[in-house]
Order: structure tokens, then sequence, then C-alpha cells
């Protein structure tokens, strides 16, 4: 039974319109990542889920139940902040405690609630430590612990993990599969990060503008997106776009641009064959070409590199397809000379063509 | 320290100095020493700083609220003693009410949007450009002629003049919590909210807290206005209400004036503002909100 759907939903300030009639179902104990650019609506949304944002039309549902007209409280959510937002004037216990306290639920119980908390979150020797005594991370933990006291149905989290460096963002990214694992709650997770996204989802929404422009699993998503939009988006490094046309001789179907020309598959081939001499834009990512010498020419990319990165066991190379630029993934092994034209090959399903116009897969 | 210059002070300067402390604290030194002393000492050219120090004013002023009776008094009279209990109770009331009052206004101001916010943001400033002088005549015919129930009115009630004390200084308290208000993250709000606080909730626990210093400075404020005020007070004030400065003030008559006793009343006078900005003072922290919201 799903818990938490959204029909219609539609939010507006004053004539402007920023979330478009969004439909979304999340199934129960699903850990479901709202991603997109800046300003596309993700934090909105998190909010009208919330009832921190009033919902100008549609409906939110948490087991069925209709709550776009109640008050945060009756909704039964638990949410961590972008910014923490501990109160600064009670001690972690308090802060913990807070909303169990609201409740007036019993001393003994709420103590026990909160040390049982904070042992799983390894805050127990900080209980009494001010929010200003507390380091980024153990902040973090803090808001995290102050949403599992409460015996809530779902989790919100907005942006979280914003506010930390790279190293402990990935430590806490860790941190946080492990403790929904551990909670099997619902988790909505709001992130502009798409490697956050990878990581923790069960399911990836990607937004754009307001509109939901895919959902699916990560590897769906990175498998198989459904416009040009995802498909950059999803990926780092993100995927190479290369202007193209698909060309028909005989019964081999090729996509042909400048510098380049390379077969599809059947299946590919039967989708767009329809349409001759149809402009598309072709996506290949980095990790989807190899360095390979004596590869066949319908199946390789003729490039010349011009800069390698190299990041450790993997390497960047930035390279030009006749005057449109690709990056290619690379193991750190291969030496590869730079200033000079060679062949990658790309791998068997590695390409992705979207429609000139609407940007939509083809 | 290569920005400290290190140059010997002219004894001029000294002497500046001291010119300036003797008349900074000269005058309350003389009404402490004066308020210690008996007539007889006060009114003789030849005493000046030798003198046989004394409570006996504190005695008189305050001789109907001591446990025992003073010994040199045929009879007590209540006047100084009534009219710091009604200084306390005005002053203390006017800015219990007005920080209650102030706070609420604050919040809604700051937070609420609603129409005509920028309109009552703006008056409640204006307010503050009329003199109470002119304000007297008006406030003294209303509280007199108007608001009575069975001809008891209004003046020469607490009530009237806390009344007027609460809306005197309401603005500027108002004005002075709104930007300590605007300072509180909205996000800890919203956490509040989530935690299941309804907005009474939120205001008290969350955002009252954390204003404390803005709290304690508005209230310093008021509680000194309410203290010395005089205009008012002497127009709206009956003999069984007056507060200290009105009292003072009618009692330096032609003949018969009894120093001692006015500087003891003055000296008295001079400690609950100093007890009261003292504890208040003390809440005035700087950095309320640090660790709130990011680090």
């Amino acid at each position: 039974m799903p818990t938490l759907k959204l029909e219609r939903l539609c939010k507006r300030y004053a004539s402007h319109e920023v979330i478009h009639s969004i439909d979304l179902e999340m199934a129960d104990r699903e850990f479901t990542v709202l991603v997109g650019p800046s300003g596309c609506g993700k934090s909105t949304t998190l909010r009208m889920i919330a009832g921190l944002e009033t919902v100008s039309d549609g409906e939110i549902y948490i087991d069925g139940r209709p709550v776009s007209r109640l008050e945060p409280k009756e909704r039964g959510l638990a949410m961590v902040f972008q910014d923490y937002a501990l109160y600064p004037h009670m001690n972690v216990a308090k802060n913990m405690s807070f909303a169990l306290r609201l409740e007036k639920k019993p001393k003994a119980e709420i103590n026990k609630k909160v040390n049982e908390v904070a042992e799983m979150l390894g805050l127990s020797n900080l209980l009494h430590r001010k929010p200003a005594e507390l380091s980024g991370g153990q902040r973090q933990r803090v808001a995290m612990g102050r949403a599992l006291t409460r015996d809530a149905a779902t989790f919100l989290f907005d942006e979280p993990l914003s506010n930390l460096d790279a190293k402990l963002r990935g430590q806490m990214r860790a941190e946080l599969a492990l403790m929904s694992q551990q909670v099997q709650k619902n988790m909505v997770y709001v992130t502009h990060d798409q490697v956050e996204a990878m990581t923790l989802a069960d399911r990836i929404v990607v937004m754009q503008d307001g509109h939901i422009r895919q959902q699916g699993t990560p590897e769906e998503l990175f498998r198989h997106p459904n416009s040009k939009f995802v498909a950059g988006f999803i990926g780092s490094p993100p995927m190479n776009f290369l202007k193209g046309v698909i060309s028909q001789s005989g019964n081999e179907t090729a996509v042909v641009g400048q510098g380049y020309k390379l077969s599809l598959s059947p299946e590919q081939a039967q989708r767009v064959s329809k349409q001759d001499n149809q402009e598309v834009i072709l996506g290949i990512r980095p990790s989807d070409l190899s360095y390979a010498p004596d590869a066949k020419a319908e199946d390789a990319l003729e490039l010349k590199v011009v800069i390698s990165e190299y990041i450790g066991a993997q390497s960047i190379l930035l390279a030009s397809c006749g005057d449109q630029n690709i990056s290619v993934e690379i193991k750190s092994d291969q030496p590869v000379p730079l200033q000079e034209t060679m062949k990658f090959a790309v791998h068997k399903g590695g390409l992705h063509l979207f429609d000139q116009k609407t940007e939509a897969a083809i | 320290m290569s920005g400290v210059i290190n140059q010997r002070q002219s004894p001029a300067f000294g002497v500046l100095m001291v010119i300036l402390i003797i008349m900074a604290i000269g005058p309350i030194m003389m009404m402490i020493a004066t308020s210690l002393k008996l007539d007889v000492d006060i009114m003789s050219s030849t005493s000046g700083l030798l003198f046989l120090p004394t409570l006996q004013n504190y005695e008189t002023v305050l001789c109907n609220a001591l446990w025992y009776e003073p010994a040199h008094l045929d009879y007590c009279d209540p006047t100084f003693g009534r009219a710091l209990k009604s200084s306390l109770i005005i002053a203390l009331v006017s800015t219990i009410i007005t920080l209650m009052l102030g706070t609420m206004a604050a919040y809604a101001l700051v937070r609420f949007r609603f129409m005509g916010r920028g309109v009552i943001s703006m008056t409640t400033l204006l307010m503050r450009m009329v003199p109470p002088a002119v304000l007297l005549v008006p406030v003294f015919g209303i509280l007199t002629f108007d608001f009575c129930i069975n001809d008891n009115c209004l003046a020469g009630t607490y009530s009237g003049i806390v009344l007027i004390y609460v809306a005197m200084n309401l603005p500027f308290v108002i004005w002075i919590l709104q930007s300590f208000i605007v300072q509180v993250p909205i996000q800890l709000e919203e956490a509040a909210r989530m935690d299941g606080a309804n907005p009474f909730q939120v205001f008290y626990l969350v955002v009252l807290p954390l204003i404390k210093p803005g709290l304690a400075a508005a209230s310093i404020f008021t509680f000194r206005i309410a203290w010395n005020e005089y205009l008012l007070a002497n127009a709206l004030l009956d003999r069984n209400t007056r507060t200290v400065p009105v009292t003072i003030v009618n009692s330096l008559t032609g003949y018969d004036t009894d120093w001692g006793v006015i500087m003891a009343t003055g000296t008295l006078l001079a400690i609950p503002p100093i007890i009261f900005t003292f504890v208040a003072s003390k809440q005035i922290i700087t950095g309320m909100t640090a660790g709130a919201v990011k680090g």
C-alpha cells in the first residue's frame, strides 16, 4: 500500500506557477530522492508535503488520508532541515526530546527514547552540550536524532548534507544509508547532488522547472534516461552530447555527424527507421568509451585528446570530435598520448538517441 | 600592540579627568551624604564631610513599612513610603504589560503577512514623534471625563497612568524587538512546527528564549521611563497614587523643606533602576542564536 501520494499537486505564488500538477506515489518503506537543479521545485514540493507551504491545488495523501489542509503536526512527519535548525537555547537531549515533551509523554519514556537514539547516532556523551559547542557533523546528527526520536511514519530530508565539507558529506551519506536500513521508514529526500541521489535512493524522481521529468530506480535512470535533461543530469562526469543525423544505406542504419559515423543496433534502428535524415542528438556516457586502436570504424569515434585529468584510478580525457567537445573516462594505467587522433570504441548499448526538438529519448 | 600610543599623559589631562569625575558623581555623593545627616548637620555651615552618619532620614521615609516604630518620630508621615510603593507598582506593571504586548505585536509584524502591516510598522514609530507634553492636555481630559464607571474615572488611578505609559513605550519596544525577532532563523520556527508545536508554543518555547537580550534591553528602557516620568504623573495622579519624582518636587516648598528626608528618598529612588538594570543586563548575551543554523 502506498503511504504517500501526491495528486495533481500545484503551487502558485500569486499568478506565478512553480509546481505544475505533479503526480507521485511512494511505496511503503521506500527511500525516494527528489533531485534536480536549483529552482526546480523539489524543496517546495517537500515543504508542501511537510505542511510548511500551502498547497495551491491538488491533494497529498498519507496512508490514503488527504492531509493538504492539516497542520504539520497532524501529518505525522519528521523533518531534517538543510541548516540543521537546532534550538540554540536547548542542549542536545532537550533538542531531541522537544517533540516528545510537547506531546507530554512520561519522563521515563522520553529519556529511554533519547538515550536509544543517541546511542544509535553516537551522541551519548554529547547530550548535555549546546548546539554551539558541536561540530558540523555532530549538529547534523543531532538534527537527524531529533527526527528519529519521534515515531513518525515518514521522514523528510531537505538537502541535509549540503553544508558539510566533501569528506564529511561522504561519511554522513554512508551513515544515512545505514540508518535508513535500520529504521525501515518512508524517506523523502531532497538534494541537488546526483551522487547523493544515486547512492541513497530506492527511487529517484528527477524534477525540472516544476515538472517531474522521470522517476525510477537509479539504474533505470542511468541506463534508460527518457530525455536529454535526465541523461545529462544523472551520471558523473555528465553524458556527452553530439549532433547527428540518421542515415540509412541498405539494411544498415547509422547516426552520422561531424567526424563520426556510428551504426545503430537493430532495436534502435527499428525505432528510428521511419524517418530518414532525422536530426538527432547522440548521447554517450564518458564511461561507455574505451581506447581501442583496432576497433571497427562503425563502432568507434576518432577523437583528438586535448587534456588528460588524472583523478586516481580513473582519468578523464577531454577530447574533440570535429568541433565538438567530448569527455572520456578511462583507467589510468593506459597511457594516452596527447594531441593525437585515436580511436575510442563505444560499448554495446552505449548509444542514446534524443530527438533534436523535443529532447525526448528515441 | 604597535598601535598603542605610548606617551606620557600631561598632568592637565589628569586634572581634567578629576574635574569630570567630580562633576559626574559629586551631586550623587552629596545626596547620599546629606541623606545620612541630621537636620542640624545639614543646616550648620561647619559640618561639611565630618558628621556622624545616621539612618534616621531613611527611617522617616520608610516609617510605615518598618517592623518597629522609629524612636525619633511622633507621627509617621506615609507620603514618601507610599510614593515609593506607587512608583514600583506603576513601573513594574507598565513594563510587564508593555513587554507582553510588544513581543507579540513585534512578532506578528515580522512574521505574519496581513493587510496594513507596513502602515502599522511605520505608524508605531511616528507615534514617537509626538512629545508627551502635547498629549498631556487631551489625555488629562480623557482620563478625567471619559471612561468613567459610577464617577470613578481613570484619572488618579494606577490603571490610568499604566495605560498611558504602555501606550507611550509600546512603539519603541515593538521597534526594538522587531530587529531581534528578524534575527531568529525562520527554520527554527518551522522545525518547531514540525515537532508539533502550535503557534503559541513556537512563540513561547522557541522565539521568546532567543530574544531574551532584546527583552532585557526593552525592559530596562521601559522601566526607566516609567520610573523617571514626571510630567504626566504630576497631572494624572492624585495624592494617594503619586510617584516619587512628583512627591519630591511637591515637597520642595518655600518653607520647612526637610532636606534629609528628600535626599533619602532620592537615594532610595536610585536603587530600583540600578538593581533592575543590573539583573536585566545579565540577560544581554550576544550570540544567542549561535549554533542554530549552519556552522
